[in-house]
This record gives C-alpha cells, structure tokens and sequence, in this order.
C-alpha cells in the first residue's frame, strides 16, 4: 500500500470525472432540450437490436475488413474492461489486484488475446485509412480518427508493458503460462529498471485511459457512449413509418418539422451526437453516388455542429435567436437530392435514421416557408384537388380494368375476401397500367374474391407525405381510412410498395388497421398453394427490388419465387436490402434531377452488367424510371413487373399442356 | 399602388383600420426600380406616420414589400386576407397554394401586409372622391435605382408564350437532336404557334426548361397539341391533357399518347412534319 499512490491515482480521478461530467451535463441537456418521441415501446424489440447490431456488430460485419477490425477493438474493450480497475489497484498496492477475476489464468489470457486483437485492430484501421482510403472517409475528420487510433494503441501498448514487468519481477497472480504474450515480453525485461518500468507502465496506461474517458465527449468519438443509446431506441418495428405531425395539438406545440435545434427530437439529438463519420451512409446513398450535394454522413455532421453550436444558446435562454438548420447548416439542395430510400438508415451502425431529419426539414420548408422545389407544387395541388398526382379525372380510375370483369365495389355491398388497391400510377400511367391488368388476371386465373374501390381511391398521400407536405397526406390518409372502415375492408393487396408501405405501416396512426400484402407477396403464396400454375421460361431475369418493398419493408424472397416460377434469375450486385434506389423515391419521382448524373441510368446500367435480357420490377415508379433508363442509356433490356412475367409463365403452361383443366 | 391606382380590394382592406389611407403609385417611379419605390413608400409612411403599409400581393407587390420589410425592420405577413387592427394585428393569411388558412398576429405599430390578387371579388367601396391625390417628392439615392427595368424582352421562340399559344408544336425523343428541332420550330411558326417539348428532351438539352410541357414543366390548353415523336408519358399528359385536340406523330404505333390523341398519323416525323409545313405554303400560295 502506497499512500502517495493512491493520493495521487484519487487527485487523478477527481478531475478526470470533473472534466468528463461538465461536457457529459452539457451533452445530457442537449439532448434533454429535444422535442418528445415515442421510442419506448417495444422492449424486446429493443433489447434484441441492442444484441444484433451492437453485442453482435452485425451492421459492422456487412463488410467483412473493417468489420472484423471494429469487432476486435470492440469486443477487446469489452474483456478489457475489468484490467481498468485491476490497474488502478495496482497503482495503489502493487502485490493486490482484483479478487478473483485478478487471479484467474483463463481471464489472463483472454486479456492476452483480446490485448492483442486489439493491437491488430488498430493496425488493420490504419492500413484502411491510410492505404485502403476508401471514399466513404471523404469529409470526415481523418486527422482525429488518427489521434483516437494511437490513443487506443497506447493503452494497449502500456497494458502489455505492465503485464509484462509484473511478469518478470514475479508478481502475477496468475500462472505465467496462461499469458503468452505477455510472457515474451517480461523475456526481455528483467534488468534493474523493470520495477521503474512496471510504475511507468501502469501510470501511463491508466493516465492514458482517463484522458481518453475525457477527450471523448468533446470528439467525434462519442459513439462509445451513445451508439448504445441511440440503437436501443432505434426504431424496431414499421421501418418505413414517419411519425405523424399532431395538427390537434396546442397550437404553440405543434411541431412544423425542424426550422432550428430546437425543433429536433432527443432521438434526433442523440443521432447527430452518435455519428462517428464512418462514410457507410455516403457510400451507398444514391444521391452521393451520382454526384449530388447530399452526403447523409455530412448532413448529420453539420447537424452535429448546429446542435453543438446553438444547443447551448438554446438552453441558456428560451428567447435565443437560432440560425435556421437550413440554409445555415445545409442547402436546400441536400434537402431536396434525398430519394427516401433508407439505404444509409439500413447501413449505420450506431442506429442514425437520417430520413427523419430529412422529412423534420422538408416538413418546415413546405409547410412554413413554402419553399420546395417549384415543379412539385402541381404533384401537390394534384393530390390535393384531384386525389391522384396527375390531376388526372376520378372517374377514369377504373378505365384500365375496362372488359376484365373487375369488380368495382360500391358503398354498400359486401366487402370482398381482398381488396385490390391499385394505386395512381397503376391506375392512370400507360405503362405501370400493365402490372394492374396482369395482377387482375392472376386473381381471375386463381379464383380469388377481389375487388377495385375505382373512383373511391384516392392516392395515399405518400408522395405529398414524403415531400414535408404532412397536411396534404393526412388529409388523403383520414379519407382513405373512412372509406376502407366504411366498406369493412380486412384484406388489401397493393402493386405499388409506396401504397403497400402508407396503408400498412402508416394508416394505422390514423385508424386504419387491414393486412396489407404486396403482389408480389399474395402472388407467391398462390403459387405455392397450387392455385397458379406456371413454367418458367427463357428470359434471363434480374430483379430489381425496391426501397420500400425491400428495405423498408422486409419483402425480399416472394418476388425471387415469381422471378424463379418465370425464368432464369441473375442478381445485380447491389440486390435485397442493400439495393441501390430507382430515383423516384422521396417525392423525386415528381422533381427533376437537375443535380449530378440521373440514378435511374446508373441502376439501368448496372442491370445491364448482369447479362439479362429482362428487368423485372414490383413498383409502379421503379417501372417507370428503369425504363425511361432503358431508352436513355439504349441498354438492351426489358423492364418488365413481375406480375406481367408471371401472367406469361401461366400462360405458358397451359399452352404446353392445354388439354389441363386449370388446379 | 399597382398600376397607378390603389386597387379597390386594397382600399376596403385598408379602410378596416379606420386611419387614413394613403395610397403611393409605382408609377411615380419610371423605369421600374423596386429598392426606388421601396425607399419612397418608408419615406412617405415616416412622414404620415402610417399605421400600416398595404399593397397587393402581385410579384411587384411582393417584391417592394420585402425590400421595404429588410430597409425597415418592419414585420411582413404577404397574402392576407383578412387584418383587424388592433394592439396586435389580427391577420388571416393564404397559405400553402391556398388550401390552409394561417391566423397569426402580428406585433408592429406599423405592419406591413400585402393582399393576394384575384381572391375578392371588387366590392363598391366609399366613392373614390376620398381618395386624395398628393404629389409627394423625394431625392432617391442613386443605388436605389441599380435594380431597375432596363429593357422589355420578347421570351426567346417567336414571342408566343407555350401557355397562351392557341396552337403547340411539341417534340420528343423521335426528334432526334437539338438540331432536329428546326422542322418544328418551322411548323410552329407556320401555324403561329408556340414550340413545345418533353422532359427527355430538356434532360438532353436540346431545348430550354421553358420549353417543358408535362407535371414538372408548364401545364397548357391550346386549341390544337401537335405532339411529334412524343411516346405520352403520364408526366408529360398530366402538361397537356387540357389541349382540346390532340394530333400525335410518331413511329410507334403502340405508344400511350395514341390512347389520348384525337388524330394520329404513324410514321417518320421528319418526313410528316416538313410536308405538313409544304402543304400548308402551297395552300396559302394559292
């Protein structure tokens, strides 16, 4: 027992906490300055991701090298964790160290390994960053990370040097053996200076740490604390679920999205706070990848500076004046080049939904400052006066069904066992009207009850919703439940994934609540019932899936069992939930894409790569902008639904064996 | 002060507050320079001591309004159309394309609103013999006059605009290339019609976005929509659809605009259109 020590080591720890509380305080208001949100349901749900993505670094994992290396220095910490105490135990008496765990040779060795894991880890980032350099790190602050890196290295390093000298002058309480590494080491020591190097050594490391528990709140490098917290409450359920504007609500808390800090969520202030600049975001975002303005990783970076910069003011008095997010910390641009697509929400390891803060930011451009992108505003009065975005006439809604004996169900009548939605664009563009007359006759085909609400539907809003023009879409969404609660409507079939995702996932804020399937979805079930009958023929098929089917919304393997029941299937590259966007998501699919090059061409190309003859899509948008790509790039392929493809493959089979009564 | 006239939706508004109404013309201000009128309107509600500016929301309108507001300081609610004066204006505001009404109130001893045109109709008002007319002369600074008219131009394309041309000669993809557009600029000038065109095309920049017709371009209703080498995306019927004729020509027999065209001629456009254009010379020839 060493009374200067341990003095010392409690001198030490009083202003190291001192230090880290005043940022930590500072951090907590911040994000207690937050607007209310509802993350905390679900339990399990949340303890699950916190399993997956965090315990499990399952997001980390997607890529296989920095994956590894992260989940080395992670799960290295993580064992290391207990040596923090055993060292500062050390400091005060050299000959005590934890009971127990301290004393325990397999303990020895798993620091030993994770020790050196750790080391490999940091090595491997280095060589990521510095030879590798991948793209995603532009805009990032690189110097920083580097910093963090030696940082790591350096507890690391005194940690081995510390196991090292004990060993040597004999003070282990566990057996030498079960430490190799360490043990090579203490080889080479052992002179008359080890006593000094082994003080040396644990001072350092343990100095190391504390001024790193100290530097890291005032880095970018506070996702230690706060990935944690931010995937817990991390949305689990309705992936592709906005939350609602309260337009009943007092009307000084209504919340017109973000216009300043203030506006933000606390999830949304635990987001901006949690990026460590890692890139996985930019590198998959179809508008960075196409040469737009918005990064999502340089989104919440500026948010993060906004938050830092403003926050403060605006705890310090409520009458603060605070810089508008937008144009201040982000253009206009970045607001609008955002397809909704959720690819870097899929992709980011500690949980940040960057869609949220696109939409907060739209909804306070369109609803307060009525500034969005000029060619949009007729979408919007379209849905609004004409219910659907083309301003197209009501009362031709059932027109593509003309001479197919659809039923159109009228007020009144028996609900039917399913209820076809057929959307907009199904409804009204030439070439998505396709896939609605193919569905129509695979239900005929099948002996399914179903039925067409015809002018009664009115588009779900989604677009407008998309856009930050909450008030359009409630108003569609509060029509659309009255007139499904009218007709007692249980089962509803969509074509569209946007319809699929508003009247599933998002109705049910507004009272609606019906199992909604995808086509796609019912069409492989009947297949396997038996109820369809198919042979595949030679088409070579790709399949694009789409961001609201896939990636919001978990449909992935139906529409492989229509591309398998219709022909040869080749994938893409990007495919299932790492899909890359078609374009029109977000609204986009009624703005023009003045910025970079157009996203539909790159995916066109991309599926041309494969070799495939046959594009095959389950949206009515992605059937639009993939083969307006088509005649763009000249590529030879044929954008194609995949309900279309099944028609011909039942078609196919019965000419092979037409003397069959239909199963 | 639109025009040289206070509008009499203006005046009714204005009379609500129950103070004198002042009206300032635009006119006084020639050519047009809106830091000018600006500059004099701050002059002359210092001198009144006016109790509220008004003006109608026309882009003029606007425009003077918002350089009075940033000249000022003083508080701007455009598009109102309804204001009670009182410690705090009570105003009522179009907003969101007209379809939400805003009630705000407003904390100025001298608010500054504008009145969106066309939303009331015009009501017989006090006899204009109340309104005095008062010449009121002021040295402008020189700089309020940088932004100013310069010169009145005819829109580039024969000077009839896509939305009011009785007749639109539109091309598409079939058109082939910038220089394409030659034969249907030829027709369009012929029939004294205005040259229209389809996203792809401004996409290649063979033609302005001006040029647009269709969702995101301009939305038109000519008598007579001569549609060339047009497939008929819906996005560009949603800009046409109000044509009251539609003549389309293409090579694609199978192409949606078929669905919606009254006439359809099937074949190469750059051989139907320029013998459209032969024909109609031979026929004024004669």
């Amino acid at each position: 027992m060493n009374a200067a020590s341990a003095i010392a080591l409690g001198v030490v720890l009083v202003v190291a906490f001192a230090l880290f509380s005043r940022r930590a305080v500072l951090l907590y208001r911040l994000i207690r300055l937050g607007k209310p949100a509802k993350r905390f349901d679900d339990l399990p749900g949340r303890v699950r991701a916190e399993a997956v993505v965090v315990i499990g670094q399952s997001k980390l994992l997607q890529r296989w090298l920095p994956g590894l290396m992260h989940a080395a220095i992670f799960w290295g910490f993580m064992v290391l964790l207990p040596t923090i105490l055993i060292a500062m135990i050390g400091i005060v008496d050299e000959h005590a160290t934890l009971p127990w765990l301290g004393e325990q040779g397999w303990y020895a060795l798993m620091v030993d390994v994770f020790a050196f894991l750790v080391l490999v880890g940091v090595i491997t980032a280095f060589v990521i960053r510095k030879i590798q350099r991948p793209p995603r790190f532009v805009g990032s602050h690189l110097g920083e990370a580097d910093v963090i890196l030696l940082w790591i290295a350096g507890i690391v390093i005194t940690l081995f040097l510390w196991h090292a000298s004990r060993i040597a002058l004999g003070l282990n309480e566990y057996p030498a053996a079960w430490a190799p590494i360490s043990g090579l080491l203490a080889r080479m020591l052992g002179g008359a200076l080890t006593p000094t190097v082994e003080r040396a050594a644990v001072w350092a490391h343990v100095l190391l740490i504390l001024s790193f528990l100290v530097y890291l709140p005032y880095s970018k490098h506070l996702h230690i604390f706060l990935a944690a917290v931010n995937v817990f409450f991390g949305r689990t359920k309705s992936r592709g679920r906005l939350e609602p504007v309260d337009f009943e609500a007092p009307a000084d808390e209504v919340r017109f999205g973000s216009a300043t800090v203030a506006d933000m969520s606390w999830k949304q202030m635990v987001d901006t706070l949690s990026c460590t600049e890692c890139g996985r975001c930019q590198d998959v975002c179809p508008a960075y990848n196409t040469g737009k303005e918005l990064s999502p990783k340089l989104l919440i970076m500026a948010l993060r500076d906004q938050v830092l910069a403003d926050g403060p003011r605006a705890l310090a008095s409520k009458a603060a004046k605070l810089s508008p997010l937008v144009p201040d910390a982000i253009t206009d641009n970045v607001v609008w080049d955002c397809v909704t697509c959720g690819a870097c929400v899929r992709e980011c390891p500690v949980g940040i939904e960057h869609i949220d803060h696109i939409v907060d930011l739209r909804r306070n451009l369109v609803m307060v400052e009525s500034r969005f992108p000029e060619e949009a505003g007729s979408m919007l009065r379209d849905i609004d006066r004409a219910s659907n975005p083309w301003g197209r006439a009501q009362g031709d809604r059932a027109q593509w069904a003309h001479g197919l004996d659809v039923r159109v169900l009228e007020p009144g009548e028996t609900p039917p066992d399913v209820l076809f939605w057929v959307g907009c664009a199904p409804s009204f563009d030439e070439r998505a009207k396709k896939s609605a007359i193919s569905t129509a006759k695979l239900l005929k085909e099948a002996g399914v009850d179903f039925a067409i609400l015809g002018p009664r539907e009115a588009c779900t809003g989604d677009p407008a919703r998309r856009m930050g023009d909450e008030y359009t879409f409630q108003k569609q969404a509060k029509q659309n439940v009255a007139t499904l609660n009218e007709a007692k409507v249980t089962k509803i079939i969509t074509t569209c994934p946007h319809c699929f995702n508003t009247i599933g996932s998002e109705y049910a804020d507004f009272g609606g609540r019906y199992e909604v399937v995808h086509h796609t979805e019912f069409l492989a079930a009947l297949i396997r019932e038996g109820r369809l009958k198919t042979l595949a023929g030679e088409r070579k098929i790709t399949y694009h899936d789409s961001c609201y089917l896939a990636r919001h919304n978990d449909v992935i393997d139906e529409p492989r069992e229509l591309v398998a029941a219709s022909g040869q299937a080749v994938e893409m590259p990007r495919n299932r939930q790492r899909t890359f966007c078609c374009g029109a998501g977000g609204a986009r699919m009624f703005m023009e894409e003045k910025r970079g090059r157009p996203i539909n061409e790159e995916r066109v190309r991309e599926a041309a790569g494969t070799g495939a003859d046959t594009l095959a899509v389950a949206c009515p948008f992605c059937t639009v902008m993939l083969d307006d790509g088509v005649r763009e790039t000249g590529a030879k392929l044929q954008v194609i639904d995949l309900a279309t493809l099944l028609s011909e493959a039942v078609e196919r089979r019965k000419s092979q064996n037409p003397g069959q009564p239909k199963g | 002060m639109e025009q040289g006239e206070a509008s009499k939706e203006m005046l009714t508004l204005a009379r609500k507050f129950g103070a004198d109404t002042h009206a300032v013309s635009m006119e006084a201000v020639q050519p047009y320079a809106p830091d000018a009128v600006a500059a004099l309107l701050a002059l002359v509600a210092q001198d009144l001591n006016a109790s509220a500016v008004l003006a109608a929301g026309t882009d003029r309108g606007n425009d003077v309004m918002a350089r009075l507001a940033a000249r000022t300081g003083l508080p701007f609610a455009a598009n109102c159309v309804a204001a009670e004066p009182g410690e705090a204006v009570s105003l009522t505001r179009l907003r969101w394309g007209d379809s939400l009404w805003e009630m705000a109130r407003l904390h100025s001893a001298r608010p500054i609103i504008t009145v969106p045109p066309h939303t009331f109709p015009i009501e017989a008002g006090p006899p204009p013999a109340e309104v005095d007319l008062k010449p009121f002369l002021a040295q402008l600074d020189a700089k309020d006059h940088l932004v100013r008219v310069s010169e009145h131009m005819a829109a580039a394309g024969g000077g009839i605009s896509l939305t009011e041309a009785k007749v639109v000669v539109s091309g598409g993809r079939g058109v082939g290339s910038k220089e394409g557009f030659a034969i249907i600029e030829e027709l369009a000038a012929l029939l004294g019609g205005a040259v229209g065109c389809s996203r792809v095309v401004t996409s290649a920049g063979w033609r302005p976005h001006t040029d647009q017709v269709g969702q995101t371009g301009t939305k038109i209703a000519p008598d007579l929509y001569i549609a060339c080498g047009i497939s008929g995306a819906t996005q560009h019927m949603a800009g046409c659809r109000n044509a009251k004729r539609i003549l389309a020509i293409n090579s694609d027999a199978e192409a949606p605009i078929m669905l919606n065209a009254d006439y359809a001629v099937i074949g190469d456009l750059k051989e139907i259109v320029p013998a459209i254009s032969a024909e109609i010379r031979n026929r004024r020839a004669s």
